[in-house]
């Protein structure tokens, strides 16, 4: 067994009965059930008792009165002691007592009925002291007067009553000489009543007298009564209560009924008071909802639902049904109001978290995104469709009124760009809202499951829809059509339009959108400006083609490789153009984007076809010019008459644009060489100025191209040029005097070989005007032609010719060697390089040999 | 003079209603905490009585406390009423003050107006007790808030030596000087009673003492 509980501290130390009193002390249980008893001032109080702690018990006090030990009982330690007491009392209710009473909530104040001022209860003897106790407020303390007169009191009616308490109680600050005074008053009224019966007959003798008339009386009126009304009266009585209980309660109860009423009334008005709020509910909702505060309207439904939601009242019921009721409207129309684009999507956001606010059933988050990914699609088509429309108004006008064509070209690409510019503008937009919105669902903001990975593939796959969608007007809209737009409005077009898909990507970018779509954009973009290239060049390749109309005859330049016009000029001029536009427009890449022309990639190789295609369509252009003249014949006897007739004639017959065919032959030919040597290097190294891969290949072609179209050229001219001055020379060697006599003298050649000498002339000034420094070829090429001939005439000779005959035909060619020197072809060179070298090798025996010669 | 009657005739008589409790009990000092409310009077008490800190504060009405303590090798009990510092019973503690024996008057230091109403508390302890020599201390609680301290340590002493009382500051949360006053003010009770029972003879003898005992203080 434990130590016994000891109380050593109670608060607070008296109160009435219920008071929560805090016991404390040592070893008061060890635990609640360790705690079997506890009582306060006798009273049990155990069923009221908290245990704390084994130094602490909350419980209240009991009805007792008096003082008391504070009894604590435990299992472990047995019934306690107690160092201190506790003081019950009970309060008096008087008029001013507070006192704890259920008062009606929102009561109305002033109640004629309310609580009406109490008549003292006890009743207080008059001093027997005959002394004012008035004023006496200085009290004596109760529990010393308890200590002082354990079995006493001061009440003068009890038993027990003891003076010095009733002194103390009351007169403890009464002064000596009043108790003293007291004192006699009290002995007086003693002395009083103890003075003799006879004494006090013969005082009163007039009032005994009168006592007894009266007895008289009744005892009388008492007999009467008993004739009139029989020994018993009580009947009557009974009879006459009970018809005043009736009477009574027929007046109460009107005056009941009506409190009743009254009651109810009051009841009804302060229900009406308090849930004021419910009942206006559905009217306020009204005005909130028109005044679009529905935050309001979430805060106070969800506050109705609170205090209201399980209530079991039927006009609760109700008026909830119609609250309801106007909330499913309002959710409906947020929802609508959510769904119906266009809308921002912070309206949108604060749409979706009234409509979670108000539970609205279903992913308020996701419907909207699914919206505004629908919207984004329809945006597209719509866009699309619009300028469609527009174009189509437009080449219908145009069909109307031919003549302004081109103008026409022009607002199409205006239409283009316009559409590229909008549809460019929605998609950023509407993903710039789209997007940070699914971020915010997936973040879990907006409530809904985005925990469910269905969602996340389905967002994946919308915005790759969308951006599909893009990409498909995109490269409808851009990468078709408008071929015949000036070169100006071409660049201009497609740069602005770059920048549109670039400003569109770029806001994409920000947005971190997963790289799957935005490669999807990028490859827009990246192919929009292969597109621009193509275009660019194909314009070239076009111009190119379009060279042979343009070609002049004007020679614009002596340069070491001839006479050249401005043929390679513009060939360098557009294909010039044509790489300055692509550098300038499509060259270089934005942000996060590849570069156009990578080694090996499909652009450049495309850049290279083109720029072969170019070159070729140049060489063909010079071919066609050097040989195909509508208005020209290029056969031999007009050949021969151009030769024979005079010049003058020729010149009106065959010259077109003040030139002569065979002139022509030569300039295109230059051209061709000029452009061999000196253009395509310029090309190759305006390719390298602006970075592109040189295009070694194409120029190869195009090199090869070029000297075979001089081949082709040389070999024509020397055709159409040597075969008639070969003709010439048979006819002209044998005219007249072919049969000379065997031993005339020969002191001259004959004419023929003047004459050939005189063609030769004509032929290389033709030339030499033409082609310059390049001209040699061609004249060596005639004079070999007209060696041939000469060899051949001299083969067919007749073997047993005259010596003069030998001579003179020795004498001829010597002659033409000298005259040719300056155009001797390789063979021939060959021979006097032996005459020089066999001179050099024998000079010494030449010089003996010749030694003296001066002398003879 | 009532006072006098009831003093001197009625309390030293030892424990004469009592007939539930052993004959020898220890002699009974009776100590009553006064103060403004939420100064610490029942920390104070709790802390002494009980080695607790009570953080939160609940207004008393009056508490009650006794309990056994060994006084200077001597076993004797203290019973220690906890008045209500709140004004709402002010109109009660004239009655607890006359049964006091002495008094620990407490304020807070960190509330200036706690330390005025000691004044009121001095006044109201010497009408009732009609004795100026009281056992008195005058303690300064919540030394631990000395940051927020706003009353400072010269007017503390300053007062205390006008009223030719001690001096002592306490905090009931780290129980700094908490057993000091206790004791000291049993002390002084005990040194009191043993004048009263000899000032049966003559009282001006009792008051020349206390005089002296505050001058060492
Ligand atoms: N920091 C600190 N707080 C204290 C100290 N003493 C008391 N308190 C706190 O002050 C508040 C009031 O303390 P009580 O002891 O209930 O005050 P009281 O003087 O008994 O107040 P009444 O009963 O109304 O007269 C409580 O929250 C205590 O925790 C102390 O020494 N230091
Ligand atoms: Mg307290």
């Amino acid at each position: 067994m434990g130590p016994p509980p000891v109380v050593t501290g109670i608060s607070p130390k008296e109160g009435p009965p219920g008071t929560r009193v805090t016991i404390r002390g040592e070893f008061l249980g060890t635990s609640v059930i360790d705690l079997i008893g506890l009582k306060i001032c006798g009273c049990d109080c155990l069923l009221s008792a908290e245990w704390k702690s084994k130094n602490k018990i909350v419980a209240r006090s009991g009805p007792c009165k008096g003082r008391g030990d504070i009894i604590v009982t435990t299992r472990s330690g047995g019934e306690g002691t107690s160092t201190v007491q506790f003081r019950g009392y009970h309060e008096s209710i008087g008029p001013v007592k507070e006192s704890a009473v259920w008062v009606e909530e929102a009561a109305p104040p002033s109640l004629p009925w309310g609580r009406r001022p109490m008549s003292p209860t006890t009743y207080t003897p008059p001093d027997p002291l005959g002394l004012s106790t008035e004023g006496d407020e200085c009290k004596f303390p109760e529990d010393e007067l308890n200590e002082m007169f354990p079995d006493g009191s001061g009440k003068l009616s009890d038993d027990n009553f003891q003076p010095g308490w009733y002194l103390l109680e009351h007169h403890s600050n009464t002064s000596f000489e009043d108790l003293k005074a007291g004192m006699v008053f009290l002995q007086r009224k003693v002395e009083g009543q103890k003075e003799g019966q006879l004494s006090f007959l013969k005082a009163n003798t007039g009032a005994v007298m009168d006592q007894l008339d009266r007895l008289v009386l009744l005892k009388n009126m008492y007999e009467e009564d008993q004739r009139k009304n029989g020994k018993e009266p009580l009947p009557s009585l009974q009879s006459a209560i009970e018809e005043s209980i009736k009477l009574a309660d027929s007046l109460f109860s009107e005056i009941l009924s009506r409190k009743e009423n009254a009651d109810k009334t009051r009841e009804a008005l302060s229900l009406l008071m308090r849930h004021k709020f419910l009942f206006q509910l559905p009217a306020s909702i009204d005005r909130n909802i028109r005044k679009k505060e529905y935050d309001l309207v979430v805060n106070d439904y969800t506050r109705v639902k609170n205090l209201f939601g399980n209530t079991d009242v039927k006009l609760f019921q109700k008026i909830l049904d119609e609250i309801d009721k106007k909330i499913e409207d309002l959710k409906q129309k947020l929802y609508t109001r959510m769904k119906t684009m266009p809308i921002h999507v912070q309206e949108q956001t604060k749409y979706i978290r009234l409509l979670i606010s108000l539970n609205w059933e279903g992913d308020a988050a996701w419907v909207a995104i699914t919206a505004r990914k629908d919207y984004l699609m329809s945006l597209m088509e719509k866009v699309k469709d619009h300028f469609k429309h527009k174009e189509e108004q437009e080449t219908n006008d145009r069909g109307k009124r031919k003549s302004k064509e081109t103008e026409g070209e022009g607002v199409w690409s205006a239409w283009r760009a316009a559409w590229c510019a909008a549809a460019c503008g929605a998609l950023a937009a509407e993903l710039h809202a789209l997007w940070p919105l699914a971020r915010r669902y997936f973040a879990g903001e907006l409530a809904g499951e985005p925990a469910d990975p269905q969602r996340h593939k389905d967002l994946k796959e919308m915005i790759i829809a969308g951006v599909e969608l893009f990409s498909e007007h995109m490269r409808s809209c851009l990468l078709s059509g408008g071929g015949a737009v000036s070169a100006d409005t071409l660049r201009t077009r497609l740069v602005a339009n770059l920048r549109y898909l670039r400003e569109a990507y770029d806001s994409l970018l920000k947005l971190d959108l997963p790289s799957q779509p935005l490669s999807i954009v990028e490859k827009v973009i990246f192919d929009y400006r292969v597109h621009g290239m193509t275009v660019f060049l194909q314009r070239a390749l076009k111009r190119v083609k379009g060279l042979a109309d343009k070609e002049t005859w004007k020679i614009e330049e002596f340069t070491d490789y001839g006479a050249i016009t401005n043929l390679p000029n513009l060939l360098e001029t557009y294909m010039n153009d044509a790489l300055s536009a692509i550098h300038k427009c499509v060259g270089s890449a934005g942000r996060r984007e590849g570069a156009l022309l990578a080694d090996g990639s499909e652009p450049a190789a495309a850049l290279h076809r083109h720029t072969h295609q170019i070159l070729l369509a140049y060489s063909s252009a010079l071919n066609d010019l050097a040989f195909k003249h509508p208005d020209q014949d290029f056969n031999n006897t007009s050949l021969s008459v151009a030769l024979d007739q005079k010049l003058e004639e020729s010149v009106t017959q065959s010259v077109v644009d003040g030139c002569s065919w065979q002139r022509r032959l030569l300039i295109a030919a230059a051209n061709a060489h000029y452009t061999r040597r000196v253009t395509l290097t310029n090309i190759a190294n305006t390719f390298e100025n602006y970075g592109f891969p040189k295009p070694s290949q194409a120029l190869q072609a195009a090199k090869e191209a070029l000297s075979s179209l001089e081949s082709t050229i040389a070999e024509t001219y020397l055709e159409h040029k040597g075969d008639p001055l070969v003709g010439t020379i048979e006819p002209s060697m044998y005219m007249g005097r072919y049969r000379t006599d065997a031993d005339a003298l020969v002191d001259d050649a004959r004419p023929y070989v003047y004459e050939i000498i005189n063609n030769l002339i004509a032929v290389h000034a033709e030339v030499d005007s033409v082609c310059g420094p390049a001209s040699s070829r061609y004249v060596r090429d005639i004079c070999e032609t007209v060696c041939e001939e000469l060899a051949r005439l001299a083969a067919c000779a007749p073997a047993q010719l005259a010596r003069a005959a030998a001579f003179q035909a020795r004498l001829e060619y010597t002659l033409l060697h000298v005259a040719t020197a300056g155009h001797l072809t390789r063979k021939a060179e060959r021979m006097d390089n032996i005459v020089e070298g066999f001179k050099k090798r024998m000079e010494l025996q030449l010089a003996s040999l010749n030694c003296n010669m001066e002398t003879v | 003079m009532p006072r006098l009657f009831c003093c001197s005739c009625l309390v030293p008589r030892p424990a004469p209603g009592m007939s539930k409790k052993p004959a020898a009990q220890p002699t009974l000092h009776k100590v009553i905490m006064v103060g403004s409310g939420g100064v610490g009077k029942s920390a104070l008490t709790l802390q002494f009585m009980y080695d607790e800190f009570v953080e939160d504060y609940e207004p008393t009405k009056a508490d009650s406390y006794r309990k056994k303590v060994v006084l200077d090798g001597e076993e004797v009990q203290i019973d220690i009423l906890d008045t209500a510092g709140q004004e709402d019973y002010a109109a009660i503690r004239d009655n607890y003050f006359r049964s006091g024996e002495g008094f620990l008057c407490v304020f807070s230091i960190t509330e200036p107006e706690s330390f005025d109403a000691t004044q009121e508390f001095r006044e109201q302890i010497l009408r009732v007790k009609n004795d100026e020599n009281i056992p008195f201390l005058l303690v300064g609680n919540k030394s631990d808030l000395a940051d927020k301290r706003r009353v400072p340590l010269d007017a503390c002493r300053e007062r205390a030596a006008h009223w030719q009382v001690p001096y002592v500051e306490t905090s009931a949360k780290t129980r700094d000087n908490v057993d000091k006053v206790f004791f000291d003010l049993m002390r002084e009770i005990r040194s009191r009673k043993s004048d009263d029972s000899r000032a049966t003879n003559g009282d001006v003898k009792r008051k020349k003492r206390r005089i002296i005992k505050c001058a060492i203080l």
